[in-house]
This record gives structure tokens, C-alpha cells and sequence, in this order.
């Protein structure tokens, strides 16, 4: 089985901006926010969270210059 | 059964489906806060449009698909309909308590809660939340159950990109109506052909969006519950709180300051955010709307920083841009966050008479059409002001002259010229009509002196533009029951752009072809 396949998963890759990266992001985004919930406010947990930020930001950056 | 009301009633069913299963979902927050007892309260709001809205679907189920007419009472009485149920956990949830049922270990009774127990309040709170306005029946939002807390911010955030947008996305097939459908809920805007696929991609970028949004807030020091509510309600643009004073309880200018670009978000069309993903970004600006937003947002930001300042409100010039940009772009990204509240500094309701008009002209403009804001939206008044100065200047040229006005990088000819200055001039006129109605009944129905005239224009834009910051005149005591009927209208009007509010109360007075 295949993530495409998956329910509810499958629909979301579909739909998005057809870039791979950006459907990782979405997928890992309540995972992360799952995991913060467990382990609370730690220099690794916020780290997680501000690398999650910086890397969307930097992407979004870098497929407007690639554009 | 008439053709028209089988349609009518087979999309309804889909939209009470649709809120059901919102209702369902939450199940979750009780189980996870452990707060069992709210759970048959909220088992039984889901229970109750989803039977009337299986029972719908499967009697119409071969009924046709929806026209103009169909599609624009679909929205209306669907969003109004929706409301009704969404009031049933408000109503429940404080019943439960109310009457400490046996069995369920209810928690202590609150003023706040107890408030919910009528179900004009419950209406009230469930109108503000879809529609995104963020006007509040609590007095105290910090002592609500979880349960609630989440259904608040959830139906804002549901409300934001629209419920008929979430149907059409879960539930409808391509050739369904969708198209009729997603333009009556104040949208036009498509990312893809099919409108299916476009409303799918637009949940895709507002899901993405609430993670980056939740995550930034909760990084700048709000916690993680708080993040997750004001994250969903500042990208909806709804402004619902889960604290007492708003985003003043956390007195922090980093969290203000980190929402600012949340409800900047909220306030760009969802196909320019597309662009932008894609890795388009001059989009940012080439667009009409998003070059404007940033334009409107700095210009109102300075003037307000200007006026408070002066007017020595704040004492540093850093407090009065503070203040002064979170509040202008609260209201004119319809978000409606608080910041100036008295437990901190000085009430919007006390601020100078020329910063609370000029953040009233801010909630009347609103932001990008096809986003999650209220108001007029920028494109209605760009072009009414581009078709002003284009008539002005038609003077000047000989009758043989051929002129076209560009908009957003369209050249419109005489005749779509007019259809488009038409269209905004009607919006823009029935929107002022309808806050001078608010503004007179309020006026008639409030004590004498209590409230300024300015007082309450700012408190009924504030409902009509879905922006939901108060002078203080909205709340369960303070509001009296007319008043509250008023704002529903103004609520559910404001968000359906009016028209199809209008067009169905015709339809329901005149029989608009419904019984022939």
C-alpha cells in the first residue's frame, strides 16, 4: 500500500501544490505538534518547532528563486 | 414535492452531514481533556443534524442539480441553519452543568457557562464563530470547558474558509453544482477547473497554513493550547479567544507581533497563496488585492500609530505602534483580536474618536476577496474607486474615444466595466445601509449615555464586517435581546455578502417560484 492510497492521506497529497516537500511538511505538522503536547516546552521540542518554520519559510524562498 | 425545495433540501442535508461530522470529531477534545461528561452533550448535537441531514440526502438524493436561485438560498438558509445546530454544544454543554445530571461528575456551575443556558446567547456565540466575526456571549472565556474552547475555535476555523467550501470538498462529486454553490458563499476565485478539486487544494493550504501558524505562536512563548486555538482562529481570521482579555492576557509584544503575518495569511486569496507555493512570488506583488493588502495595512498602521500617539495615549512611540498595528490589521484582516483592553493599557473604546474611526474604516474595507476576511473586501473598493476616477476622466476624451479600465490585469470594456462598478456599488451601498439600521436600532435600544455614537457605528461594523472587537457594548447582559437578534442579521448577512441573505427572504415573503 502506497501513501496515495491511504485514506484521507492519499486525498491530501493529491490536493495540494504538487511538491513533495510541502505534502511532507503537512503530514509531519501534527506530529510535531503531537510531540510538543507529550514532551512540553524544551530546548529540543523548540528546536523541532523553529527548524519546522525556518525550513517552510527557506523552501518557499528557494522555489521562488528556482521559479 | 416542488423540484426546487427537493434540491434545496438534498444540499442542506449535505451541510447538516458535513457539521455533524465537525461535531464527531470533537469528540476527541473531551476524551482527551477528560471531560466525559461534556461527551453526551456533544453526541447528541451530532446526532441531531446528522439524522436530519441523512434523512434529507436519502429522500432527494435524485433531486437536480442547484441553480442561482437554489444556490443562493442553499447558502443562506444553510449557514443560518448551521448556526442553529452549532448552538446545540453551547446549549447542551451548559445545561449538563446547569443541572448537574447524576452519574456524569459535572463540574462546579460558572456565570460564564450558565450564560449558554439560553439559547439566544448559544445562537449568538455559534453565528459569531462560523461566520467568523468573533463577538462573544462569555465574560470570561478562560473558565469555559475545553470542550467548548475547541468547538469556538473550530467552528471559526471551519467557518473562515466556509462550510459549503468543506462540504463541496468532502462530500460533493465533480458536475454536483459545486460551481453554483462555492459562488454563493462569497467566492469566485478558482486554483484548478473543477471546483471540487479547487476547494480540495484550498483546505490543503489553509491545513498547511494553521501547522506554520500553531507552531510560530507556541515558539514565541504562547502555550501549546493556546497556540492551537488562536493559530486555527487568527489564519480564519475569526478572532475567537480562549483567554479573558484576548491576546492582551499574554501582555507580550512577541506573540502580538507573531500573529500579525498569521492574520496576514488569512487575509490573501487562497489562489495567490497557491501561486506562491507553486514559487510564483511576485505575486505578492502583481496581485491587485495582496499588493494592496500590504499598501492598506502600512497606511492604516501609520495613521493609527500617529493617533494614539499623539493623542498620548501610550507614552513611547514603540507602545503606540504596537497597539496601533496589531489593532489596524486586526480589523482589517476581520480577525478581530484584542491587545487594547484596560487590564493593560488603554480600551479601544477609550481610545481618541479619529483611532477608533479610523480602525472602524479598516473592519468596513476588509481585506482580499476570496480569503477568510469580511467587509466590503479591497477588490470592491479598488474598483469603485478606479471606476470613479475612470468616469471622471471620461470627460476629457471625445465621444469616439474607445477606453478601457485595467483592474488586476484585466482590461474591462464599457459594458464589463459597468457590470463589475455596478455589482461593488450595490454590495458597497447595501452594506452601509444595513450598518446605519444596526446603528439606529442600537442606538434606540441601549440606556441613553451609556455608549458613543462612535461606540456603537464601531460595535455594528464590527458584527456586519464578521471582525468581532468590541467597545464594549456586546456581551450577555450588556446587550440587550433586540440587539442581539440585530447582530445575528448583521452576522449572517456580513458573511454571505448580502445578496443571498436578500435574495432568499424574498423567495421566503414572495415565493420566488419555490411552490409553483
Amino acid at each position: 500500500m502506497t501513501l496515495r492510497e491511504i485514506p484521507v492521506v492519499g486525498e491530501l497529497l493529491e490536493s495540494g501544490a504538487e511538491d513533495r516537500v510541502f505534502d511532507t511538511l503537512l503530514l509531519i505538522g501534527p506530529g510535531i505538534i503531537l510531540v510538543i503536547a507529550l514532551l512540553g516546552r524544551s530546548p529540543l521540542t523548540l528546536g523541532i518547532a523553529i527548524g519546522y518554520l525556518v525550513f517552510f519559510l527557506a523552501y518557499v524562498l528557494y522555489r521562488g528563486v528556482q521559479h | 414535492m416542488n423540484e426546487a425545495l427537493e434540491t434545496i433540501g438534498r444540499d442542506l442535508g449535505r451541510m447538516f452531514e458535513a457539521l455533524a461530522g465537525l461535531l464527531f470529531v470533537s469528540l476527541l477534545v473531551p476524551l482527551v481533556w477528560g471531560e466525559y461528561w461534556a461527551i453526551p452533550a456533544l453526541a447528541v448535537s451530532g446526532l441531531v443534524p446528522f439524522a436530519i441531514g441523512y434523512s434529507l440526502t436519502s429522500r432527494f438524493r435524485e433531486a437536480t442539480r442547484p441553480g442561482k436561485l437554489h444556490g443562493m438560498i442553499i447558502a443562506a438558509v444553510g449557514w443560518l441553519c448551521v448556526a442553529i445546530f452549532g448552538s446545540l454544544p453551547f446549549l447542551l454543554i451548559a445545561w449538563t452543568v446547569e443541572l448537574g445530571v447524576p452519574l456524569l461528575e459535572t463540574p462546579s456551575r460558572t456565570s460564564t457557562l450558565a450564560a449558554f443556558t439560553d439559547p439566544l446567547n448559544a445562537l449568538f456565540e455559534s453565528m459569531s464563530g462560523f461566520t467568523g466575526t468573533g463577538l462573544t456571549m462569555t465574560d470570561n472565556e478562560e473558565v469555559l470547558p475545553r470542550t467548548l474552547q475547541w468547538w469556538r475555535s473550530f467552528i471559526e476555523w471551519v467557518g473562515g474558509v466556509g462550510v459549503i467550501v468543506l462540504t463541496t470538498a468532502v462530500l460533493s462529486r465533480p458536475g454536483s453544482g459545486s460551481l453554483t454553490l462555492y459562488e454563493s458563499e462569497a467566492r469566485s476565485e478558482r486554483i484548478h477547473p473543477s471546483i471540487v478539486s479547487t476547494v480540495q487544494t484550498i483546505w490543503w493550504i489553509f491545513l498547511l497554513f494553521t501547522f506554520v501558524s500553531i507552531l510560530l505562536l507556541w515558539a514565541v512563548g504562547m502555550p501549546l493550547w493556546g497556540a492551537i486555538n488562536h493559530g486555527m482562529t487568527g489564519l480564519a481570521t475569526g478572532g475567537f479567544s480562549i483567554t479573558d482579555n484576548s491576546i492582551a492576557t499574554y501582555d507580550s509584544a512577541a506573540i502580538d507581533f507573531a500573529l500579525l503575518p498569521v492574520m496576514l495569511l488569512g487575509s490573501i486569496a487562497f489562489p495567490v497563496h497557491y501561486l506562491i507555493l507553486q514559487g510564483d512570488l511576485r505575486n505578492l506583488y502583481t496581485d491587485l488585492q495582496t499588493r494592496w493588502v500590504f499598501i492598506y495595512m502600512s497606511l492604516g498602521t501609520l495613521a493609527l500609530t500617529m493617533f494614539v500617539y499623539a493623542a498620548g495615549t501610550y507614552d513611547t512611540l514603540f507602545g503606540a505602534f504596537r497597539y496601533g498595528s496589531f489593532q489596524f490589521v486586526s480589523a482589517a484582516t476581520c480577525a478581530g483580536f484584542q491587545t487594547a483592553v484596560d487590564a493593560t493599557n488603554v480600551a479601544l473604546g477609550r481610545w481618541p474618536i479619529q483611532a477608533q474611526l479610523t480602525v472602524t474604516f479598516g473592519m468596513v474595507i476588509g481585506g482580499a476577496a476570496g480569503s477568510t476576511v469580511g467587509g466590503i473586501k479591497l477588490i470592491r473598493a479598488l474598483t469603485l474607486l478606479k471606476g470613479i476616477r475612470f468616469r471622471i476622466a471620461d470627460v476629457f476624451y471625445p465621444e469616439s474615444a474607445v477606453r478601457r479600465l485595467k483592474i488586476n490585469g484585466r482590461s474591462l470594456n464599457e459594458r464589463e466595466l459597468r457590470q463589475e462598478f455596478e455589482e461593488a456599488a450595490i454590495i458597497a451601498t447595501l452594506w452601509f445601509v444595513f450598518l446605519a439600521v444596526g446603528t439606529f436600532v442600537l442606538l434606540l435600544i441601549l440606556p441613553p449615555g451609556e455608549y458613543t455614537l462612535e461606540n456603537v457605528f464601531f460595535e455594528v461594523a464590527s458584527a456586519q464586517g464578521n471582525v468581532g472587537l468590541s467597545a464594549g457594548i456586546t456581551g450577555p447582559e450588556s446587550l440587550p435581546t433586540l440587539g442581539k437578534i440585530t447582530f445575528l442579521f448583521n452576522m449572517w448577512i456580513g458573511r454571505l455578502e448580502i445578496i443571498p441573505v436578500l435574495v432568499t427572504l424574498r423567495a421566503v415573503f414572495d415565493r420566488g417560484g419555490l411552490y409553483q
